[in-house]
């Protein structure tokens, strides 16, 4: 299994790297410090940590929703501290994002939310008018069809169980044709059966169309079983960085600050 | 303090205020018994034995104050957007547009719609298009409060996903706050049409067209079985319209 993946990391190209970055928020509190990494086209990273410990953060980061104060971040080429409104979005176009609340536009339809993908890519005049391209709905179905719920295209977005809605925000990130996804906590609200299929989605997307994959997850058990690479974040630093099956005891209490408890694990995956 | 002590002391303030309202009014206790009788006579003239010859004409003007509500109503549904735009707080950093949005709408609802009539029928002349124009001008300022407020309550969640996805604030404000606010403003809209059909009437006293524009005419005449039948018209016509966009407005929810 891991074969296929370290094989694919070692030569892949860089896409994200951190350079001695921190973040501070406006109201002085530090919340990432002197963070650096590098992630790979096809890895599929789980970064794990206590509440508080930066993961949102970090992730927020590389699409820069929060800006970094120190160092900088190179997303897919380009510094991101002081890059223009204009060239943020272009970059951002080719970053998918899921939430742990899914976030969809809830009256509108399916179809019209998937669609909302591809508006980074429309011309201003046609993404007023609503005027997408063939193309665009190919795509969108296309999507669609990926993640198992075309039947639902037609569907309000709020008449969906969390688990089709957070399928939908998966066909969405899918439509901007990412080279990186972003998950922050994408299981957090869903039901232990419906959170691992989830979890095996994003992970199949990924090897297939050799995304970059960053996952916020609060539970370890879940993070050992998919990621290819796991990061551990402590209050603002990483304090682990390695595949999840080279964890040892005295690295999770580095990550916890305790000895693992029951808590901490979500449940294995009822395969 | 006491219950007794804060009725006391309101008595004491109301007390001199009614009093001195009454002398500016020069109500007296004979000059009420001697208006009753006066009144009595009237609304019994009035509706008891209302003019249905004069309906036809009735029929005429009442159309003539629902276009006048309707085309006032569409015209400042489609121009309180842009207010709206600007006074919402969450769609730009800076807190000054929609300060300046704010204040240019409570300026736009304080001021009389009457007097926009006036203003309006001097500019216009008399008739239905002045009316249209006061109250269209007159509803900008509520709709575009209200638009405001429902695009400050739009989910930031899905604003913020859409932002990840490199799409311009123009394309967010298409396909992300409309599609969510865009039925909560048809019902502001319907519940504004409810009030300006009320209004379009009255101000048509003032020569702005409409219902208005004979009820004056009658009342200058002092012709009240005329007068009784265009007041049950009207009453007639605001029940009704009232109901239907109550029931609009239940489905849209
Ligand atoms: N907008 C903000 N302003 C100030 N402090 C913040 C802000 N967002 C997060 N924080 C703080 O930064 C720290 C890290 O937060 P976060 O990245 O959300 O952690 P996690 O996702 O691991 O729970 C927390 O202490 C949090 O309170
Ligand atoms: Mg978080």
């Amino acid at each position: 299994m891991s074969d296929v993946s370290t094989g694919v990391a070692a030569k892949a190209a860089t896409l994200v790297s951190f350079k001695n970055t921190s973040v501070t928020y406006p109201n002085g509190f530090t919340a990432l410090t002197d963070v650096n990494l590098e992630f790979h086209e096809g890895e599929f990273i789980v970064v794990v940590g206590l509440s508080g410990a930066g993961k949102s953060t970090l992730i927020r980061t590389i699409n820069r929703l929060v800006p970094p104060t120190g160092g900088d971040v190179n997303v897919l080429g380009t510094p991101i501290r002081n890059i223009s409104d204009a060239n943020l979005r272009k970059t951002r176009r080719r970053i998918g994002m899921i939430f742990q609340n899914y976030n969809l536009v809830r009256r509108s339809s399916v179809l019209a939310n998937v669609l909302t993908g591809r508006l980074g890519d429309l011309p201003t005049w046609r993404a007023l008018l609503g005027l997408y391209t063939k193309s665009d709905t190919d795509l969108a179905i296309k999507c669609l069809t990926r993640v198992g719920i075309l039947d639902k295209a037609y569907n309000r977005a709020d008449q969906l169980s969390g688990g089709q809605q957070q399928r939908v925000a998966i066909a969405r990130a899918l439509a901007q044709q990412p080279r990186i996804l972003l998950a922050d906590e994408p299981v957090a609200s869903l039901d232990p059966p419906t959170a691992h299929q989830v979890m095996r989605d994003l992970k199949a997307l990924s090897r297939e169309e050799g995304l970059l994959t960053i996952v916020n997850l609060h539970f370890v058990d879940m993070a050992m079983e998919y990621a290819d690479r796991v990061i551990g974040l402590h209050a603002g630093t990483v304090v682990y960085d390695g595949p999840g099956a080279d964890m040892t005891e005295a690295d999770f209490e580095r990550i916890y600050q305790r000895k693992i408890r029951p808590d901490d694990m979500r449940g294995a995956a009822e395969h | 303090m006491t219950q007794k002590l804060r009725s006391t002391l309101i008595l004491l303030v109301v007390t001199p205020v009614l009093l001195w309202s009454m002398a500016g009014m020069d109500v007296t206790p004979a000059r009420i018994a001697a208006g009753f009788p006066r009144a009595a006579t009237m609304l019994t003239d009035m509706f008891a034995h209302p003019d249905w010859e004069y309906w036809p004409i009735v029929q005429q003007r009442l159309i003539e104050s629902l276009q006048i509500a309707a085309l006032g109503t569409f015209l400042a549904g489609i121009l309180a957007i842009p207010f709206g735009v600007l006074a919402a707080r969450n769609l730009v950093r800076s807190p000054v547009p929609s300060t300046i949005g704010k204040v240019l709408l409570n300026a736009i609802r304080t001021f009389p719609e009457i007097l926009l009539a006036y203003a309006f029928i001097k500019g216009l002349g008399l008739g239905a298009f002045a009316g249209v124009m006061a109250v269209a001008i007159h509803s900008i300022g509520m709709l575009g409060k209200l638009y405001a407020e429902r695009i400050e309550n739009v989910d930031k969640g899905a604003i913020e996903a859409l932002t990840t996805t490199g799409a311009s604030p123009v394309a967010i404000f298409r396909h992300c706050i409309l599609p969510e606010v865009l039925p909560d403003f048809v019902s502001f809209v319907l519940y504004r049409f409810d009030l300006n059909v009320r209004s379009a009437s009255v101000i048509g006293i003032v020569g702005a067209g409409g219902i208005g524009f004979i009820l004056g005419l009658q009342y200058q005449a002092a012709n009240y079985p005329r007068l009784g039948l265009i007041v049950i018209a009207t009453i007639a016509t605001v029940v009704v319209v009232d109901s239907i966009s109550a029931k609009i407005r239940q489905r849209l929810a």
